[in-house]
């Protein structure tokens, strides 16, 4: 499969404007303005294949937007190369524009005061779709996103929800080959997330649409995206499998025990760290080749009702993650920070 | 040809989607109408006043004056329908965001944030406005030929381009600034200078009126046709002036667009 996008080393620095704190120090900003260089992005590289969904994950302020900006061109890049859709995405113009879709969670495109359906026939317009097409998929989108007569009520008076599935649909009658999605469930309720995460599913099967998505949202993840990029103050720190990234960072398993007789934590620990202790009820971690062995000694060792092996939950894989790096990536950051420059006149 | 044709969908779109807003809100435009009743009688109270002195403002008679007066209410009803609501909320957009989401699509940002939005009621300022020059010129009893029909219209367009681009230079500021909403208030206190011929400005200010911040071309000129007494020359050089202000904010706005792009929002 050729790929839907690629990524070569890229990277976004910006200037942020230092200012000491007080009045006097807004003043000397505003006379004579300091600049720190940020590197919001580093040199990141990655590829897609056309068809694949990649969530991108990173705490906030991580890069993740950024990169998203720079693919669907809205940013230059400070340094670096990046193609999607067969189009350099700064140079590509409106055929490139027609290929893609952009959705940002905190943002709307629809317009407040009117039905979704009026915003639906003004992005007709702007993406040049004939009618016989704008009808099958709008009649498509309808069903799958399950909208019915939400598209005839004025979007205020819709819920976060609704609204957000009327955005998708606004945002996919051009039927883009590669979707950018921004939190696209951010605030949403359980209900409206999950109808999302499968509407996103069931598209990218029936289009082979390629889906690049951030969320906070790990169960966005584990439903949509088979492999994941991970970005922490601009740098990709792991691309893979999500299993891969839990045997990588995490190279744990959790035994999960339910005892049918009282066993005291001290001698639990003979067999892993104990996580969590609540009888009959605890915890156990223990490293990943030697689950089995400890799984075994268990069952044979005590009074065992129940056992069960678990990989870790991927929250905590990404913090201790995020939590490992912090350290070390503490330490570069601050070395640009001295890197101090006026500003040109 | 087919760009074109695209352009006018696009453009019909916008403005039947703003027809449809806008006849949610009836009220603005009894309000919006009595507004411009109350201003256009002020306005010609105040001239009144000035001619209580005088029998001449800068060569223009009272009539004349008036008929310059409605040329002027004319143009503001324009900037009130499309200026305002369409560019005008351009430092709004770059400041939110929002603008992201025009620059993703597969049509000039430029044209989409000029032309998006209409405060459709307006308009009821351009007939009152040019309602009123007829009148006074019917009033000044002048003959009106061919010559000042046709002079007008590509006057009246060439002022249309002007405040436009004053718009666009003054908007653009946005991508460097981001608040720049006091702009719109600049523009006000500009355009009103406007309401005179610019004949009757010393001659400092009507050099900058002229060269500078080219308000000169926006009613004088107009109204000079409307009245008979532009030079064809004149008129050749208002069209040159309309094209040359038009060029410079589009290059301003893609130096802008440009930094905006390669500094981020």
């Amino acid at each position: 499969m050729p790929n839907a996008i690629v990524a070569t080393n890229l990277t976004k620095t910006y200037d942020v404007k230092v200012r000491d704190p007080g009045i006097k120090g807004a003043l000397a900003a505003l006379v004579r303005p300091r600049y720190r260089q940020v590197r919001a992005v580093d040199s990141v590289s990655f590829a897609i294949e056309r068809g694949d969904a990649v969530a991108f994950l990173g705490p906030n302020g991580a890069g993740k937007t950024t990169t998203l900006k720079m693919l669907t061109g809205l940013l230059f890049p400070s340094a670096g190369r990046a193609e999607v859709a067969e189009h350099d995405p700064w140079t590509g113009g409106n055929p490139f524009r027609r290929r893609i879709a952009f959705v940002l969670g905190n943002k709307q495109q629809l317009l407040w005061d009117l039905p979704a359906e009026e915003s639906f026939r003004l992005n007709r317009a702007i993406y040049g779709v004939s009618l016989a097409d704008y009808t099958t998929r709008r009649a498509e989108l309808v069903e799958l996103l399950v909208l019915g007569e939400l598209i005839d009520k004025p979007v205020r008076q819709l819920s976060l929800g609704e609204r957000m599935k009327c955005e998708l649909a606004a945002a996919l009658l051009h039927q883009p080959e590669v979707l950018f999605l921004d939190e696209p469930t951010l605030g949403l309720d359980l209900d409206a997330q999950q109808t999302i995460r499968t509407f996103l599913g069931e598209y990218r099967r029936r289009h082979g649409a390629t889906i690049l998505l951030t969320s906070h949202y790990m169960a966005d993840v584990t439903a949509l995206a088979s492999r994941v990029l991970i970005i922490n103050r601009g740098r990709l720190l792991h691309d893979g499998e999500l299993s891969e990234l839990v045997t990588r960072i995490a190279p744990i398993k959790r035994i999960e025990l339910v005892l049918s007789e009282p066993v005291p934590r001290a001698r639990l620990e003979e067999y892993g760290t104990v996580a969590h202790y609540a009888p009959p009820r605890a915890t156990l971690e223990v490293p990943r080749e030697t689950a089995t062995a400890a799984s075994t000694r268990l069952l044979t060792d005590l009074a065992v009702a129940d056992l069960s092996i678990q990989d870790p939950p991927i929250e905590e894989v990404i913090r201790i993650a995020f939590g490992e790096t912090e350290q070390d990536a503490g330490a570069e950051a601050e070395a640009p920070r001295a890197d101090v420059r006026r500003a040109p006149p | 040809m087919k760009r074109i044709r695209r352009t006018m969908v696009v453009l019909l779109a916008f403005w039947k989607l703003n027809w449809l807003e806008e006849l949610q809100y009836r009220g603005n435009f009894v309000a919006s109408l009595l507004s411009t009743v109350f201003w256009l009688a002020m306005a010609m109270l105040t001239v009144a006043l000035y001619f209580g002195h005088t029998t001449q403002l800068g060569g223009w008679g009272y009539w004349d004056v008036v008929v310059l007066l409605g040329v002027f209410n004319a143009l503001t009803g324009v900037v009130e329908t499309v200026l305002r609501p369409g560019i005008g909320h351009l430092p709004t957009d770059v400041r939110s965001g929002a603008l992201d989401l025009v620059l993703v699509r597969p049509v000039d940002a430029q044209f989409y944030v000029s032309f998006r939005r209409l405060d459709v009621w307006r308009l009821a300022d351009v007939v009152l406005g040019l309602g009123l020059s007829a009148y006074a010129l019917a009033q000044t009893g002048r003959s009106v030929g061919v010559w000042q029909i046709v002079s007008f219209i590509v006057t009246f367009a060439v002022a249309i381009a002007v405040v436009y681009s004053i718009w666009v230079t003054l908007m653009s500021f946005a991508f460097w600034f981001v608040a720049v909403e006091n702009m719109a208030t600049l523009f006000d206190a500009v355009i009103d200078a406007a309401r005179y011929p610019v004949s009757a400005y010393p001659g400092a200010l009507r050099f900058v009126f002229v060269y500078l911040i080219p308000i000169a071309w926006t009613t004088t000129i107009p109204a000079s046709a409307l009245t008979g007494r532009l030079d064809p020359s004149l008129a050749m050089w208002a069209v040159v002036v309309g094209v040359a202000a038009l060029g410079a904010s589009r290059l301003l706005w893609r130096v802008a667009l440009k930094r905006y792009t390669s500094a981020g929002g």
